[in-house]
């Protein structure tokens, strides 16, 4: 069905960018971040929101952009990877899982990196059993769980939060790591 | 970061530069290329005057960071900071083909001649050095990239970039090269930071997802039924039509292709190519049937096979024939996929006889030999530019996706990107292929092995480039290759030895996974000897090391034991940690033998895992794996420990949950749900032991740690059960039927077919309207008026029509779908016919134009048209004649005002005796009960207010009433009880409801105004548009419907919210993920937006154990959900479900269904017909 509204076209904020799109409101955003704003950052995955490989940020809340609208975003602010740190001015999220080697292909990073950065907003000391439930619908094929639940625990420390989150690292691994 | 590209000619051409080359090899891999041109040289390093430093390696980095190692290797032969170094890899045009990057080989073996062109360069530059300052090259050293005398600390160095100024320097890479000694290593051998992290990490790495080119168009395809199937007569010869007239709707599209069983689209934009592929209606043969592959030894036993003798050694029939314990086994892996989580994606540039493809290949060389074939181009003409892409592990659809897009440019003669569904990619990437393992042997009566006879039979080839056999280009005749045969060869010293393979063609397309072969091999090798060493009586690594003579195995073995802390037992302890849960120790260990047989060594592995198993459930938890791993010298420890990390991880979870299962003819998983893989809340600890060897040559890496993980889980299962498992993955089933407890009961077989209820509608309305049709006249025409002027309305008048057309959803039927608004055409399905809704514009020809107000009154009251015609009653003229006349005449206003749209509307297709309008008089006479709405004094203004909303305009009662046989709205108790419009069920708004807590006027409320209530659920299928036409009202109108609607309602709950978290508690404690389709399907596809404790996702969380679908007294508003999700939600706040129409199949839908019913609403009963009722709603999708 078309409303009359649907002819106009979509205003909503990427990055801190104002954008005008004349698309159809039932366009998924994974397509229109990444083809229409060039934005490699969301991944398309699985188109089903099961991996999270396309998460992004809709007003400071984790959305799989494989599903979402852009009726759903307009007059909203969205937030990609780019968006959240750049290589000079990484967010701490994101410099902690750079320091924690927390990728390996690297396809999922986007998902895992954009989930963790909304949850750490919510939690901002969580446990390591409430990271792991917090990116349990995030999946990685590599294997590189240890490495991410490493670099969130370190983002929570460094963003200031986190006496409880350096102890719990170190269950990761246990005192036997080489 | 951009992946760098440069050409190798044009870089040979400068001055004031070094290459080192070699004349190119000709490789001859398992998959062929063929010969380079004579004379041709490949480019291994090359310096400048600049300052540059690229080297070059045929291999690709799949995320296993090969890229930093490589690059490590050649800045400390060249004793140059690690960041001076660039790697280029795998380009064909750039780079020296080393063949497919495969079996674990890239540092092991084609980083040889890079190390050693790194080494002549030095040499080279030193030499150079000596010259120019005057000094022996002996007493000469290289720091970070300048070279000065030894002695001094004077400025007397000079940098390799000034050595370079003016010259022009080509060395053919020598055989025997000084190397540095490993005593000197500053890079190699440190824990060095990935290069490729920070690009990733913020959105700036180019992947081959993320390559774009100018005037690049968008690819899609549309694979055959046979998915997953490669091999036999039907293959490329399968399609019968393509219709392209069902795509011709679509903007934005450029072309469909054909060629044998390949089809794609092409679209100027990604969403229109993926959705021309979606409509497209294709026309197949039905493929023919798959062996049964339920039960795989068996069908593995029946697959045609010839035998090769790998070893024989003693006697191993005489010795097991005189075994004091015959022990004969049987190990069984099923088949598993890689599962890149990005589906595979590549661009293409074919024209005028050349081809430029972007691709994420593992092997760029072969892919380019089959873009050749494909094409029927040189390979000289072809180049393949790789780019990173979704880690791989062996061979997924980057090649298939890749000659996908070469296709689809060359017929557009454009830049074409395609990328693969997931659907496609889980079904059609090469899988790892099933394997059985069966061994005849025995214990002597002193407790020594009597005899190890070993066959393996490995159901597997390269899996050919599928647009070759879909084009018919290549035969589908399933080569047989000879790859069962990795790591078959048992580590102990067995005295009677025998190691059979039976080589085989695939079942279905196979191709390597990690761990080729050797992790299924190792499986039964490892857990036999765990059974050896319980009926020996003997500690399972102590028996290990009897027979183990491999000294760096031996070292391995004790020092993984000691770490882990290994408990010493000669039996299963089955130590309980709490009720029915108890845990195990698990042993096994590895040296990944690889490559043609014999092959020879990657690094050496060995594993103890901890498990705990709940006996009552069956569940298994693998909490810690101590996992050990000697690789020879290690280049990056950093990165063989990530690689570990990721081996044990994707190893455990290939362990525990992995199984690709298959329908009659084709691979049946196609998402996350049915084919899940380890999650966050599953992955154990992992205790890393790094071997330091730096004197021994550098061991690949990528591979070792996954190859004693399935045996270390099922031995320590054994140790904590006594039950012996050798069949992975150790799923709750397996488990507990291994364990003899009682299964879960099968579901309710499906009941006989009946016949549908509107057949027996239409007989009996046959009879009554042909009887009441003689008597009644037609009505007459009203005469046409010239259209009345907009001006002649009031503003507030038209605004009020507006707000009422939104109440009355004149829209949400008088449009098409992306058509304008009102200009009718809409196709409206009902039980007797498809009818067509009218063109509500006043367009003078086609739509109202002509109509008085007298003709639109009798219209809306009486269901007659202004010429004379009955309307049908799916127009729902039985409420709207309720409304009061200056409503009426507001909504004529605005109607009238609306811009005029030529749009006449299609002949109604209706049953006979349906077809005979007339017949309808007949109708009206029967049900029709005209009279505006009267006010019930005794009730409040708003419930009256409430009561016309509903009753009239609103019309809630057209689908939510039952209707009677003649499809008239049934009265008295049955209003509002719950009707079916459209296969929706429209729920029952009285105390009929079903839903667990009773609607109260404050959810109703939430619900019209929002499209969603925390209680009952969101707004789907035909309500949705009907929530969104409401915007329009004021809040007092919604509410005051909802007082009048909460008047039909049961009880109000007393403490709802506690009644909700008690619900959604049970029904969540219930949950099986790992247990059953169902219960997979559910965790992977619907978990993270509907489980309780999921992540906060944007828009609602509807909670399934509240929804009135789930507990409806029919199954179809959850079907209809499931399979098309909620396309145009009611609001934006509510977030946007997608459907699994085309990522599911009925069966899977069926026990999705059955799931959510029996575990969410546990006190309804199971609903019957449900796979029929699947099959309905697949077939008639519906307009909503």
């Amino acid at each position: 069905m078309s409303l009359p509204e649907h002819a106009a076209p979509v205003s909503f904020e990427v990055n801190g960018v104002a954008h005008s799109l004349d698309l159809p409101r039932e366009t998924r955003l994974i397509y229109v971040l990444r083809n229409d704003l060039q934005l490699n950052g969301p991944k398309f995955g699985c188109g089903l929101g099961e991996c999270g490989a396309c998460t992004v940020l809709v007003d400071g809340v984790a959305a799989r952009a494989c599903v979402l609208t852009l009726k759903s975003v307009e007059g909203r602010k969205v937030t990609t990877l780019e968006g959240l740190g750049t290589l000079d001015l990484p967010h701490p999220v994101q410099a902690a899982f750079i320091t924690a080697q927390a990728a390996q292909c690297g396809y999922c990073l986007n998902g895992m990196i954009m989930t963790a950065a909304a949850f750490l907003s919510r939690h901002p000391a969580p446990t390591l059993d409430e990271a792991r439930e917090a990116l349990r619908y995030n999946l990685c094929r590599c294997g590189t769980h240890v490495e991410i639940l490493r670099a969130v625990m370190l983002a929570a420390q460094a963003m200031g939060a986190g006496s409880t989150a350096a102890g719990a690292a170190t269950t990761l691994e246990g005192a036997d790591h080489d | 970061m951009t992946e760098p590209t440069p050409t190798p000619s044009a870089l040979l051409e400068r001055t004031g530069t070094l290459a080192i080359l070699r004349p190119s090899q000709h490789v001859r891999g398992l998959v062929p290329t063929a010969p380079p041109p004579e004379g041709a040289l490949d480019l291994f390093l090359f310096l400048d005057d600049a300052g540059a430093v690229m080297a070059f390696n045929g291999h690709v980095d799949l995320g296993t960071g090969i890229r930093t190692a490589l690059a490590q290797i050649v800045a400390e032969e060249l004793d140059l900071p690690l960041a001076a170094v660039t790697m280029v890899l795998g380009h064909t045009g750039g780079t020296p083909n080393q063949g497919a990057t495969i079996a674990s080989d890239s540092i092991q073996v084609s980083a040889i001649p890079l190390r050693r062109a790194a080494a002549q360069a030095r040499h080279h530059l030193v030499a150079l050095a000596a010259a120019a300052l005057g000094v022996p090259a002996d007493e000469l050293i290289v720091s970070d990239g300048v070279v000065h005398p030894r002695a001094s600390g004077s400025n007397a160095g000079i940098s390799y970039a000034t050595l370079l100024a003016g010259r022009q320097d080509r060395l053919m890479l020598e055989d025997s090269v000084t190397l540095k000694p490993a005593g000197d290593y500053r890079i190699v051998g440190q824990r060095v930071p990935r290069v490729d992290i920070p690009a990733k990490a913020t959105g700036a790495f180019v992947y081959v997802h993320d390559v774009r080119v100018p005037g690049m168009l968008h690819g899609r395809v549309v694979r055959p039924p046979y998915a997953g199937v490669d091999a036999g007569d039907f293959i490329g010869h399968s399609l019968i039509k393509v219709d392209e007239a069902s795509v011709a709707h679509i903007p934005g599209l450029v072309a469909v292709v054909t060629m044998g069983d390949f089809i794609g689209v092409v679209a100027e934009r990604e969403e229109q190519a993926a959705e021309a592929a979606r409509c497209l209606k294709v026309e197949w043969k039905a493929p023919p049937p798959l062996p049964e592959l339920k039960d795989l030894a068996q069908a593995l036993r029946a697959n045609p096979s010839t035998t090769r003798v790998l070893a024989d050694q003693g006697d191993a029939d005489a010795a097991r024939a005189a075994a004091a314990i015959p022990m004969d086994r049987t190990y069984v892996w099923p088949y598993q996929m890689h599962g890149s989580i990005g589906p595979s994606c590549a661009v293409a540039d074919v024209r005028d006889g050349q081809a430029t493809i972007w691709s994420g290949t593992q092997n760029p060389f072969p892919l380019r030999l089959d873009i050749s074939i494909l094409l029927g181009i040189e390979e000289a003409d072809i180049e393949i530019l790789r780019f990173e892409a979704a880690g791989c592990y062996g061979r997924n659809c980057a090649d298939d996706v890749a000659a996908d897009a070469a296709l689809l440019s060359r017929a557009v003669g454009r830049p074409v990107r395609v990328q693969l569904t997931r659907e496609q990619e889980h079904a059609w990437e090469p899988k790892g292929a099933a394997q059985l393992m069966e061994v005849k042997g025995g214990l002597n009566a002193d407790g020594t092995p009597a005899a190890y006879d070993f066959a393996t039979s490995y159901p597997s080839n390269a899996a050919t480039t599928l647009a070759l056999l879909l084009t018919g280009r290549v035969p589908a005749n399933n080569p047989v290759f000879e790859m069962g045969d990795r790591t078959a060869i048992p580590p102990y010293a067995y005295d009677n030895l025998r190691v059979k393979a039976h080589d085989m063609a695939p079942i279905v397309r196979a191709a390597w996974l990690r761990g080729v072969s050797a992790l299924p091999n190792s499986f039964a090798h490892e857990s036999y000897i765990d059974e050896l060493a319980a009926a020996a009586g003997v500690d399972p690594v102590e028996y290990r090391l009897r027979y183990l003579h491999d000294p760096r195995a031996v070292d391995l073995v004790k020092e993984v034991a000691a770490r882990a802390s290994w408990e010493h037992h000669t039996a299963p302890r089955q130590e309980v940690v709490d009720g029915d849960v108890v845990r195990g120790q698990g042993f096994a260990y590895a040296l990944y033998v690889h490559s043609k047989f014999p092959g020879y060594g990657a690094a050496w592995s060995a594993w103890v895992a901890d498990v705990e198993v709940n006996k009552r459930t069956g569940d298994v938890a693998v909490k810690r794996v101590v996992v050990g791993q000697d690789s020879g010298l290690m280049i990056n420890p950093a990165g063989i420990e990530h690689q570990i990390h990721g081996n044990v991880i994707q190893a455990t979870s290939r362990a525990l949950k992995e199984e690709v299962s298959f329908s009659e003819t084709a691979v049946a998983d196609k998402e996350w749900g049915a084919y899940p893989i380890l999650t966050f809340p599953e992955v154990p600890v992992i205790n890393v032991v790094l071997m330091p060897r730096p004197d021994d040559p550098p061991l690949g890496s990528g591979e070792s740690a996954s190859v004693p993980s399935a045996a270390a889980i099922a031995n320590a299962i054994f140790d904590a059960t006594g039950v012996r498992l050798r069949e992975p993955p150790f799923t709750p089933e397996r488990v507990r039927a291994a364990l003899g407890n009682p299964l879960p009961p099968e579901p309710p077989a499906p009941p006989a077919k009946k016949r549908p209820w509107f057949a027996l509608a239409g007989a009996a309305l046959a009879g009554a309207l042909g009887m009441a049709a003689v008597a009644l006249p037609i009505r007459g025409a009203i005469a046409p008026i010239t259209r009345p002027d907009p001006a002649s309305f009031s503003a507030d008048m038209i605004a009020r029509g507006r707000q009422l057309a939104a109440l009355g959803d004149c829209a949400v039927c008088h449009t098409v779908p992306g058509g304008t608004v009102n200009a009718g055409g809409r196709a409206l399905e009902t039980p007797y016919g498809t009818v067509y809704s009218t063109n509500l514009t006043p367009d003078p020809e086609t739509g109202i134009g002509r109509w008085s107000y007298a003709a639109f009154e009798r219209a809306m009251r009486e269901g007659i048209s202004r010429d004379g015609r009955h309307l049908y009653p799916a127009f729902p003229y039985t409420s709207f004649t309720r409304t009061s006349d200056t409503d009426l005449q507001a909504l004529y206003a605005f109607l009238m005002s609306q811009a005029p749209v030529v749009a006449p509307t299609p002949e109604a297709k209706m049953a006979f005796p349906f077809n005979i309008r007339p017949l309808m008089a007949g109708w009206n006479t029967l049900f029709l009960r005209p009279g505006q709405m009267q006010a019930d004094p005794a009730r409040s203004p708003q419930w009256n207010r409430g009561a016309y909303l509903v009753e009239s305009l609103g019309h809630c009662g057209a689908c939510h009433t039952p209707r009677n046989l003649l499809g008239a709205e049934k009265t008295g108790a049955a209003y509002l009880a719950g009707g079916m419009v459209d296969g929706w069920e429209a729920p029952a708004l009285t105390a009929l409801s079903k839903a667990p807590i009773p609607w109260t006027e404050a959810e109703l409320f939430s619900y019209l105004r929002t499209g969603f209530s925390r209680f009952h659920g969101t707004a789907a299928g035909p309500m949705a548009p009907v929530v969104e036409e409401l915007a329009a009202l004021p809040d007092a109108d919604i509410r005051a419907m909802a007082t009048y609607l909460a008047s039909f309602s049961g009880p109000v709950p007393a403490d709802p919210v506690a009644q909700a978290a008690a619900l959604q508690a049970e029904a969540t404690a219930s949950l099986r993920p790992l247990d059953s389709l169902g219960g997979r399907l559910y965790e992977g596809a619907c978990a993270a937006c509907h489980a309780e404790s999921g992540p906060t996702l944007f828009g609602v969380r509807p909670a399934l154990a509240l929804n009135t679908n789930v507990h409806a007294a029919r199954p179809d508003n959850l079907i209809r959900v499931i399979l098309d999700g909620i396309p145009k939600p009611a609001a934006r706040d509510l977030g946007d479900m997608p459907g699994f129409r085309d990522s599911f199949d009925d069966g899977q839908v069926a026990a999705l269904v059955r799931y959510l019913r029996a575990k969410f609403a546990p006190n309804a009963p199971a609903w019957s017909g449900v796979d029929e009722a699947v099959a309905l709603a697949r077939a008639n999708p519906g307009s909503h």
